[in-house]
């Protein structure tokens, strides 16, 4: 697919150090915490996963944490001219 | 449970993993005398940002402002009324926005006994809705918050005008939860 506005390597990976940095702070297994990137059409996602246990602590009450979280990606967003977007996920059950 | 070095400490990496290179370009200092904003006891925590980009932690009503310290007060595993106990301020923002909110009470109390009808403020955090129902406190009217997380707001109503019961907290809490989880 065409990516029209394809942001520099260094952007997303200075988006996915920030939320990384950011989650492992607020959960109790940083270990678990693991932050992906991809681009779509017109936007990065950025995809943060954390232990199921921990899901609650990026969240956070009234979905505050998380709002939080996307405030920060959107000022990156203006900072960068380019739309990160973030999308949080419960880790499976470990696979043996 | 931490001891003020820890707690420091925490809050030092984290405004550290903000503001590297590449990411916000900003300053920050921890005070050593912490303000109060509220007329309470003092926050434990007090910081103060500048730099190039605190027009983007101001704009919006504060939005990255109070984000940046909401999540710090999580990282220090404050609960919801411990939050505050850490202050983030620049540019004198919350003395000016607390002045803000106190004159839209004052004009809000005189509107309401005016009309007899209620008035609703805008949207505000919890910390900014308990500040202004403080303010709204010495009218002895009554007070409510409506609506759902980010958008809830204050509403005043004239004397006598009864408040609606709300939805259960756990309910709402639930709604919110689902529709936080991706979007």
């Amino acid at each position: 697919m065409p990516q029209p506005h394809r942001t520099g390597e260094g952007d997303s990976a200075d988006i996915v150090g920030l939320i990384s940095d950011i989650a492992r702070a607020l959960v109790d297994l940083p270990e678990s915490v693991s932050v992906e990137s991809f681009d779509e059409a017109d936007a990065t996602v950025i995809r943060l996963r954390v232990a199921p246990g921990d899901i609650g602590k990026v969240i956070g009450k009234q979905g505050r944490t998380a709002r939080s979280l996307r405030t920060i990606l959107a000022a990156a967003s203006m900072k960068l001219k380019h739309r990160f977007s973030l999308d949080i996920v419960e880790n499976e059950a470990q696979p043996s | 449970m931490q001891d003020p070095e820890t707690k420091t400490k925490k809050v030092v990496e984290f405004l550290q993993a903000v503001t590297s290179p590449g990411r916000l370009n900003l300053n920050f200092e921890l005070l050593n005398e912490p303000r109060s904003f509220t007329g309470e006891s003092p926050a434990e925590i007090s910081v103060e940002f500048s730099g190039p980009d605190v027009a983007l932690l101001l704009a919006r009503n504060g939005e990255l402002l109070l984000s940046l310290e909401h999540l710090a007060a999580k990282v220090l595993r404050y609960e919801h009324e411990e939050h505050d106990r850490i202050s983030f301020d620049a540019e004198n923002f919350k003395v000016l926005r607390h002045q803000e909110l106190r004159l839209a009470a004052e004009a809000a109390i005189e509107r309401v006994q005016r009309t007899g009808q209620p008035f609703s403020f805008a949207p505000m955090s919890s910390r900014e809705r308990r500040l202004i129902h403080l303010a709204l406190a010495p009218s002895g009217l009554p007070t409510a918050s409506s609506g759902e997380g980010a958008r809830r707001f204050v509403v005043l109503y004239p004397a006598g005008g009864k408040p609606e019961a709300q939805t259960t907290n756990d309910d709402r809490a639930q709604v919110i939860r689902e529709r936080f989880r991706r979007r």
